[in-house]
Parts: structure tokens; C-alpha cells; sequence
């Protein structure tokens, strides 16, 4: 077997130097190298924003549809959408082990879902089984590589597949929530009610205890009955995100003019960085899951408050966070029900 | 006195409801002052470098027009912030008036020579003269007045060294002061950009924490500043490289550590395009300070998640507490430093 680099650089085709998520071009013949995994792939989960895109070009027409997904994958060997440079997730089945892939964590014929994006994946499409196109799960008969250094989870048994892959989706920011709030901090989650803003609400009720505060503040009033009815809050604020003194107020109110300890920004809305600096206390942390986040009004802002806080990329990869997800929808009950309801 | 809010949002005339950094338009009456106000007598505008250079495209080096331009700006918004390039700069004054609130809260005194450190994209100014302009360091001279807000950082100006001086590395301050909190001892810390006026002072703050324990890599780009950083001897290693190329960068750090990569990365370049170096270099559970301006939220972020790596990623902060007094002290630390810096900045 060939020799291959942790990262995948040895797939990268053009331009030569750079990683395979910016490539242009990766080389996808299904011959492995010593590092890599072979998966024989059943389900794409194309990213949201990339599989609108590929909707709306082809006027929802399934056959279109189709074949623009088999001639970005022909012509760039990943399925990296050229318009928005998204890809998504698979699912599929180990079907063969390079030599040197790191041992004992994987076996012919374990089920997987990939948690790196497809835009860094090497693909080959033999067919499209099945394309609706009100879902982003589309069946295919296909072949993916996994590098060394790729992120994956083996699926569970007690968990439909398509449940645990809507979950596993947004398996970073409950994670480091977990890592961030500890017993009586006072959390604002900021879009508590989306997806992943449920997940994180459950994590930092845990983990702030009894003594703690989780305070939502919600854009939509139906998500934020839903917060209410499950139980994932201690405070709920109803108000746009964007409009920072009439945040900072209520917040301030909730709190007895002390602020947060952890603020958690998921809303993909552009300017609320100002909103989740200024409800935070001095010292304390920003985590921007929102890939709506202006890396210079984040850093500008905070310095022209002078507030001494600490500012978080959010990572999509914490060690153990595909487990810590799982686990989640494994002990609440309410939470599995609503994402069977509205993401399977 | 009129009491005023502590971000200033009693100063803001349009739209409302903003902060005064993103407002149009902030009203500059200096007459009467919030109680929780400072006044200044400003002595001079450090304008902010890509505001400068804007300013004097337009007015084609005239500095007539420059100063034409200046005051535009100000009469139109009540603040110096550049239209065209969103930035402002800060100033150099004397303490004219503190408001009744403040007062016993503040250890600054009427007559002390200050610094502001919040830009002046948001620092109500109205100037009444031009006096002199000094395009090679972008420093403006005028006879005018300004306001800071109680949530607004300064620093005092030191005694011992020349007042441009330490305006020049004020700028800047944020940086040095970051590293000194997140660098432990026995670190492997990586300064990328670090032949640069903030990446020398992270370099010497970044030895001075990690300890003889510790290694402290220094990567530049250019030839001259690669070398002017090895003639200060402030690293264990220094290297030119390009960092937006990542493969060849990530061989050469794996052989200085012996594969264990780095515990804290400080990004300091201003070019686009190397995020994933900063990434690459750092070790699970490791940090990554992003203090470029230049850095792309999303490519940080999916970069990480792309590698699977599990590192802690930064916005720079060009605040945080004691930051003015940690960058000054280097200067009166490092006799090497405070020649390079006197030669090229003040």
C-alpha cells in the first residue's frame, strides 16, 4: 500500500500545497493508501445551505438535481458545492481498513457516519438511489475515503440512523458547553430554540445545577413555548438578537445586573456579536457557534466596550462530543421525540 | 451634570438605539459634559493606518486636503471614523474635567497626560484646528477636545520614555498582553508574524513566560525582518516561511518539537489565508490566539473540524486588564527592543 499523509494531502490534485478542503480537485480512485479508510457509502447528508442552493439552480427538479450533485463529484472528486464551498455528511459501512489507519478503532462492516464535511471527502458516485427534494438525505451507491486524521462515529444500535445523524450534525456545540459552564454559572444561550440551541440548553441545565441560571433568548415565539414546555430554561427572553440594549436590558434584569459567565451564540443572523459581548460579566465566555460571526466586529467590539472577556471560535470537533450527543438523546426523552418530529 | 450611560449611548444621534462605534452620526458638544464622563484636551490623533493611508490616496499627499478631509469627517459624524475604511485611531491628551460620578472612581486627576485606547470610531471629537500633520508615522497634531466614555480604556502616559514612543507600542498593546496570560511555563509557544511591531513584543513576552523550560518559535516572512528578529535573540528558533502554505511550515515545526507541536499558536499576520497553519500547528487541547484582523471566522472554524482537531480558537481581544502597563514594562525590560522600536516607530 501507498504512503499517505495524516491530513490527505497526497489526494490533493490542484492546486498542489494546499489541504483538501480548499483544493479544487481531489483524486477519488478507491484504491486506498496505508492510512486510509474505504467506506461503501448508502446516505448523503448534503449541508442545508449547499442542498437550497443546488434546489433553487434546478427549480426542484429531481433529475436536475441529480445529475448537478454526479458533475460536482465528477468534476471536483469530493461533493464540495462550488457557490457556497459546503459539503455535509455520510453514512455507510467500513469495507476496507488501510494498514496503518490508527488500530482497534474500526472494523470491516461497522457502520459509520463521517463527522468531517464533505468538502475534504474523496467521493465516487455510481448512482443516486433516491432524491426527494424536500430532504437532504439523498441514497446513493457510492464509495468515500476517510483519512487518518478524518472524524467519524460508529452508528449505535438503539438510535434509528437517520435520527442520530440530524443529531450528530450539530454534536460540537453541546459539547463544549459541557466543557464550559460548570455548577452555578449563569448561561445565556442566545437562539436556544434551534437545533443545536436545544441540545446546548439540556447540557447547560446539567451542568449549571440548581444554583445555576439558563437564560434562552429566543427570536421566535413558537420556539420559545417549545424551550418553556420541555423545560430547558430557567429564564426565557422573547426579543431579536440584533437589538443589543433591549437584550441587555432584560438580560440584566434576569440577572441582577450581574451578566452571564458563559454566553452561547447560535443564531445564524449577522450582528448579535455586540448583544453576546455586552451580556457578558468581565472574565467571562463567548462561544460564537454562529457561522454568521464577524471575526472583526467580535474582536473591535469588545475593545471598544473595554470588557476583559474571553472570545471562542466554536470548534465543530470536541474529543468525545459525538458520544456526549447521543447520550443526550438517550436520556431525554422530550428531546428524541421533538427531533423525530422535526429532522427524521 | 446629565446623567449619562456607560457606553456612551447618550451621545448617539442616529440611528438610535446603536452603540456610539457603529452610529452615523454622535453628538460632540463639549460645553457640558455626562456625569460619567472624561474631558480631554487632545494634543494629537494617532490615526489608524489604513485610515491614514486612505486619506492621503484621496487627497493625492496634499496636506491641506488632508486636513480638509479630517475635518469633513468630523463635522459630518462627530467622530474621526474613516467612511471608507470603517477605522478610526486613538489620541494623545491632558485630563481637562472629570464628571461628579466618577469622581474618587477614577485614578486619573485633572492634568494627567493620557492615552486613549478605544478607537476613535467611537470617541466623540471635535477639533479646532490643525496644526501640523506627520504622514511617515500617521500622527496629526491639533488644538481640540474630545470625550471617553466610562467604559472607555486609557492608559497614563509614562515619565520615562518619549510620548511617541510609547503611543507606538500602546497600539498594539492588546497582544503582548494576551500572551502573557495564556503562555505557562515550559510551553511550546508559535508567534506567526513575528517580526512585526505587536508579533517582537509577543516573542519577548512569550520567552519571558514559557522559562528556559520552554521554546519560543518565531515565523516571519520577509528576509529582513527574519533577520532583524534573529539579531534580537528573543527566540529559540526563527524561520521564514510563507503561511498561507501550510504542508512545508507544519514538516519544519514537526522537527523542532520532535512531533509534539505546539501548546499556544499567536496568529499576528495581516494577509488572509492562515488559519490553517495557526491550526496545524497546535497540539490537541492546545490554543490558537487569532490577533489578525485578517482571519476568516468560518474558515477557523470549519478548518478546525475539517483536521479533527480539538483546539481552543480566539478572537484577539485588544483588551484585557493591565494591558498598558505589560507593554510598557517591555519596553523598559528590553533594551533591544526599545531601540528597534524608537528607530522604526516613534
Amino acid at each position: 500500500m501507498k504512503k499517505g499523509c495524516r491530513y490527505g494531502t497526497h489526494r490533493v490534485l490542484s492546486p498542489a500545497g494546499t489541504l483538501p478542503q480548499p483544493a479544487q480537485r481531489l483524486d477519488n480512485t478507491m484504491e486506498v493508501y496505508d492510512n486510509e479508510v474505504l467506506i461503501d457509502v448508502s446516505t448523503l447528508n448534503v449541508d442545508s445551505a449547499s442542498y437550497t442552493q443546488i434546489k433553487q439552480a434546478c427549480g426542484k427538479d429531481a433529475e436536475k438535481m441529480k445529475q448537478m450533485i454526479l458533475s460536482i463529484v465528477e468534476e471536483r472528486g469530493k461533493l464540495q458545492n462550488p457557490v457556497t464551498g459546503s459539503g455535509g455528511m455520510l453514512i455507510g459501512t467500513v469495507k476496507m481498513i488501510g494498514e496503518n489507519f490508527p488500530k482497534n478503532k474500526l472494523k470491516v462492516g461497522d457502520k459509520i457516519a463521517t463527522l468531517v464535511s464533505l468538502s475534504l471527502t474523496p467521493l465516487k458516485i455510481k448512482k443516486i438511489k433516491k432524491l426527494v427534494p424536500e430532504s437532504d438525505q439523498v441514497d446513493v451507491e457510492a464509495e468515500a475515503i476517510l483519512f487518518e486524521s478524518g472524524l467519524f462515529a460508529t452508528l449505535p444500535h438503539d438510535i434509528p440512523e437517520k435520527l442520530a445523524l440530524a443529531a450528530l450534525d450539530v454534536a460540537g456545540a453541546p459539547a463544549q458547553v459541557d466543557r464550559l459552564v460548570t455548577e452555578g454559572d449563569i448561561v445565556c444561550i442566545i437562539g436556544g430554540g434551534g437545533k443545536s440551541g436545544i441540545l446546548c440548553c439540556y447540557q447547560a441545565m446539567q451542568n449549571s445545577g440548581p444554583s445555576g441560571k439558563v437564560i434562552v433568548v429566543e427570536f421566535s415565539k413558537e420556539n420559545a413555548k417549545r424551550i418553556a414546555d420541555l423545560n430547558l430554561a430557567t429564564d426565557i427572553i422573547v426579543a431579536d438578537a440584533t437589538n443589543v440594549m433591549d437584550v441587555y436590558n432584560k438580560v440584566m434584569e434576569v440577572t441582577g445586573g450581574r451578566g452571564c459567565d458563559v454566553t452561547v451564540n447560535n443564531v445564524n443572523v449577522p450582528s448579535t456579536e455586540m448583544t453576546s459581548i455586552l451580556i457578558t460579566k468581565g472574565q467571562g465566555h463567548v462561544y460564537f457557534f454562529s457561522m454568521a460571526t464577524s471575526f472583526t466586529k467580535a474582536a473591535l467590539g469588545a475593545e471598544g466596550v473595554g470588557k476583559d472577556i474571553n472570545l471562542i471560535v466554536g470548534n465543530g470537533y470536541a474529543k468525545g462530543h459525538a458520544n456526549l450527543t447521543l447520550n443526550i438523546i438517550r436520556e431525554s426523552k422530550e428531546i428524541r421525540e421533538l427531533f423525530e418530529k422535526l429532522y427524521v | 451634570m446629565k446623567k449619562g450611560n456607560k457606553y456612551g449611548i447618550h451621545r448617539v444621534i442616529e440611528p438610535l438605539g446603536v452603540l456610539p462605534q457603529p452610529a452615523n452620526k454622535i453628538d460632540n458638544n463639549m460645553d457640558e459634559i455626562y456625569d460619567n464622563e472624561i474631558l480631554i484636551d487632545v494634543q494629537t490623533l494617532n490615526i489608524d493606518s489604513a485610515s491614514f493611508t486612505q486619506i492621503e490616496e484621496q487627497a493625492g499627499g496634499d496636506k491641506e486636503k488632508i486636513a480638509q478631509i479630517m475635518l469633513d469627517i468630523v463635522a459630518k459624524q462627530g467622530k474621526h471614523r474613516n467612511p471608507v475604511t470603517g477605522s478610526g485611531g486613538m489620541l494623545l491628551g491632558t485630563v481637562e474635567k472629570i464628571g461628579d460620578a466618577l469622581k474618587g472612581k477614577t485614578d486619573l486627576m485633572v492634568g494627567d497626560k493620557i492615552a486613549t485606547l478605544v478607537s476613535l470610531s467611537l470617541t466623540p471629537l471635535r477639533i479646532d484646528k490643525i496644526k501640523d500633520i506627520r504622514p511617515d508615522i500617521d500622527q496629526v497634531d491639533i488644538n481640540g477636545k474630545a470625550i471617553l466614555f466610562e467604559s472607555g480604556i486609557y492608559a497614563k502616559i509614562p515619565k520615562d520614555m518619549p510620548e511617541t514612543l510609547a503611543l507606538s507600542a500602546l497600539d498594539v498593546a492588546g497582544a503582548p498582553a494576551q500572551t502573557a496570560k495564556l503562555v505557562k511555563p515550559g510551553d511550546t509557544v508559535l508567534i506567526i508574524g513575528a517580526g512585526g511591531k505587536s508579533g517582537m513584543l509577543c516573542c519577548y513576552e512569550a520567552k519571558k513566560r514559557a522559562g528556559v523550560t520552554g521554546t519560543v518559535i518565531g515565523l516571519c516572512h520577509s528576509e529582513k525582518s527574519t533577520k532583524r528578529l534573529q539579531e534580537l535573540n528573543l527566540c529559540d528558533y526563527v524561520f521564514a516561511a510563507d503561511a498561507t502554505q501550510p504542508v512545508p511550515i507544519l514538516e519544519k515545526l514537526e522537527e523542532i518539537t520532535k512531533g509534539q507541536l505546539c501548546d499556544v499558536t499567536i496568529n499576528n499576520v495581516n494577509i488572509t489565508d492562515t488559519e490553517m497553519i495557526s491550526i496545524l500547528a497546535t497540539k490537541d487541547n492546545g490554543i490558537v490566539y487569532f490577533f489578525s484582523m485578517a482571519t476568516s471566522f468560518t474558515k477557523a472554524a470549519l478548518g478546525a473540524e475539517g483536521v479533527g482537531k480539538d483546539v481552543n480558537m480566539i478572537v484577539g481581544n485588544g483588551y484585557t486588564k493591565g494591558h498598558a502597563e505589560i507593554t510598557l514594562q517591555i519596553l523598559r525590560e528590553s533594551e533591544v527592543l526599545r531601540k528597534v522600536f524608537t528607530e522604526l516607530y516613534a
